[in-house]
């Protein structure tokens, strides 16, 4: 599904991801933990192909295409989705509206007939009453004056409706309360299936709990130091990041 | 063909003026007496500065015969729309003192004033509310392409009289020119919300100028599309107490057009409120200019004035000169103001094709987005779904992002 190959990425000249190798197969869900400063967003922006982002080095494979010469568009209509971890409002544009018409561009590029208003509208409600999104969000301009775990049930929203391929969600955790966190965690873990991947981006262990990862990537100084099974995040919300390097160094 | 009658605009002031009531004579020949004294106005012109109006100042032009806009919807019960000539031919004195723009006019104004053959007056006598709007098409009829109009509104409101007015410019070919004066005469209480759709691609320099008295609320929403110059000043005298007036205004400038936005408020009495948004989108070699002026004299207590203009230029070529002012005399007041000039945002733009939005339509919902959000206050829904439409028809992929805003 995706393999990154020695990625070097610098921001306004300074390296900031300094070899990254990983490889990610349909089915599966990866976490990648580190502390703050250590590249995670980086990543996540590298692949949804964010600008000002300079690979300097190597090279991303999804679904055996070069990732980094698609356009950004291009990479949601082969099927990668980014759950952002500070998701823009965009007040005058409907939550809803912008994601049909997202979802029928998808569409189009699958080569599918669009989804007509009646047909999306009940997949819609369906989505958003599986992560407790009351109807009256959907219809609002992105984002605009939603709350902080608002903001990130409506990207599992999005992620839902759009049924991605690879979902790279960068911290999709961070400002939910915990029950907040268990409706996300449900949104995510009804879409892992045989033909999907995630990479979930976390600082802590806790959203790990609930969508139990397969691999567990440590990233520090735009390197991974560390992968392991589940229990190796465990190890990290024990001991901390320091321990972690450390032992690496040694 | 060369039209045979064509004058410079200051060469076809008659040296004396013979017909009409006494008051409109003298009316006319101080404005004519003003502009041959002041000439029109220059780059030199502090309020001129950054509007070209010499070609038109040089140019010659032949008058068109018929200049009063024409009426597009039916008279509503209650309310009167009679021709300004009629009027001056036969009860002269119901508007004496109502054509003087509150003053003496200059440059365009004073020529409309010298020049105007006529118009319409609509007058809304007290506690008549209105909810369907009228209607004016303005449009010069004329053959010729270097064609002049001075089109004359007056419109009078008694106290609680309400009014939705819509004028819609349209029509115009390049080089013809619409100078037009609309005044408004709010009695207490009274409620005015008026559309302008500027269409045209000529050239127009237009005034509008408001007097308000107490509890009255003026809104204005102009909305222009476009026009090879355009000059609008808009004066709003908020003379009696706890008066409002709210000027909208959004415009969508490409080619090398010029479209120009001057407001003038005064805030002479205590309690009133003014709020002034202008929204633009700039591309090709386009120019926008917003120039804004909020003066609270000193017993105008408890005044809340805010003036905001924002600018998003597409292109590099693309111009936008922005000065919003104010002028305070009062101490007790609340007044904000502030300009931006910048580009579509990059976090939105990424975000939209992040989910799979192709870029050419993430720009076209964010260019939509941000004008719609001026006409959306418009309280007439049917004029509200036209403004819509008008913003669509102008911006690419228009059809694809009608329901997505």
């Amino acid at each position: 599904m995706l393999k990154i190959e020695d990625l070097h990425v610098e921001v306004d000249g300074k390296p900031i991801l300094k070899g990254i190798n990983l490889e990610v197969e349909a089915g599966q869900v990866h976490a990648i933990m580190g502390p703050n400063g250590s590249g995670k967003s980086t990543l996540a922006y590298v692949l949804a192909g964010r600008d000002g982002y300079e690979v300097t080095k190597g090279r991303v494979l999804y679904k055996g295409q070069d990732l980094l010469e698609m356009a950004p568009e291009l990479r949601a209509a082969e099927g990668l989705f980014l759950g952002f971890q500070y998701p823009v409002a965009i007040p005058g544009v409907s939550n809803i509206y912008f994601l049909k018409a997202a979802l029928n561009a998808i569409r189009k590029h699958r080569g599918e007939d669009p989804l007509d208003a009646i047909d999306f509208m009940k997949l819609s409600k369906e989505k958003a009453a599986l992560l407790q999104l009351p109807d009256e969000l959907t219809k609002r301009s992105v984002n605009d004056g939603f709350s902080g775990g608002e903001k990130k049930r409506n990207e599992i929203f999005q992620m839902a409706i759009l049924e991605p391929s690879l979902a790279v969600l960068d911290e999709t955790d961070s400002g939910l309360d915990i029950d907040a966190l268990k409706v996300v965690a449900e949104g995510v873990n009804a879409l892992r299936g045989p033909d999907r991947a995630m990479l979930v981006i976390t600082h802590y262990q806790r959203l790990l709990d609930y969508i139990v990862p397969d691999v567990v990537h440590v990233l520090i100084d735009g390197q991974i130091v560390r992968t392991g099974d589940k229990d190796l995040a465990k190890q990290l919300e024990r001991e901390g990041y320091a321990e972690v390097r450390d032992a690496q160094q040694l | 063909m060369i039209d045979p009658n064509r004058q410079t605009l200051l060469g076809s002031l008659p040296s004396s003026f013979e017909t009409g009531p006494e008051w409109l004579r003298a009316l006319r020949g101080r404005a004519a007496d003003t502009l041959r004294e002041q000439g029109l106005p220059t780059k030199r012109t502090e309020a001129w500065r950054f509007t070209p109006v010499r070609s038109v100042a040089n140019a010659e032009f032949s008058t068109a015969e018929e200049s009063a806009p024409s009426l597009v919807s039916t008279v509503p019960e209650g309310v009167t729309v009679r021709s300004l000539r009629q009027v001056l031919q036969a009860q002269p004195e119901l508007l004496e003192g109502r054509l003087d723009l509150g003053g003496a006019p200059t440059h365009f104004a004073a020529l409309n004033t010298a020049l105007f053959s006529d118009g319409l007056w609509i007058d809304v006598p007290a506690g008549v509310a209105i909810e369907a709007p009228i209607e004016l098409a303005h449009a010069i009829r004329t053959s010729s392409e270097r064609g002049v109009a001075y089109p004359r509104v007056l419109i009078t409101m008694g106290d609680h009289a309400e009014l939705t007015l819509i004028e819609t410019y349209a029509g115009e070919q390049v080089g013809q020119l619409t100078n037009s004066v609309i005044e408004v005469d709010l009695g207490r209480n009274a409620k005015m919300s008026h559309v302008r759709v500027h269409e045209n691609a000529g050239l127009q320099v237009g005034r509008v100028d408001v007097r308000q008295e107490a509890d009255s609320l003026y809104r204005s929403t102009v909305v222009t599309l476009g026009g090879a110059l355009l000059r609008f000043d808009v004066r709003c005298l908020l003379q009696g107490k706890g008066a409002e007036c709210q000027l909208d205004g959004a415009y969508l400038i490409d080619g090398e057009d010029h479209v120009d936005h001057h407001t003038l408020v005064e805030h002479r009495a205590a309690h009133c409120r003014s709020a002034q948004t202008y929204r633009g989108i700039v591309s090709g070699k386009g120019t926008a200019v917003f120039d804004g002026i909020v003066v609270v004299h000193r017993d105008a207590q408890k005044t809340e004035a805010h003036q905001e203009n924002r600018n998003l230029l597409l292109s590099e070529t693309a111009t936008v000169h922005t000065k919003p002012h104010l002028e305070i005399d009062a101490d007790d007041v609340v007044c904000s103001h502030g300009a931006t000039v910048g580009s579509l945002d990059e976090d939105q733009l990424f975000y939209l094709r992040a989910r799979g939005i192709p870029e050419e339509l993430a720009h076209s919902m964010l260019t939509y987005a941000f004008l719609k959000s001026i006409v959306d206050r418009v309280s007439d829904e049917p004029t509200r779904v036209r403004l819509r439409e008008a913003l669509l028809t102008r911006i690419p992929h228009g059809d694809d992002i009608r329901e997505v805003t």
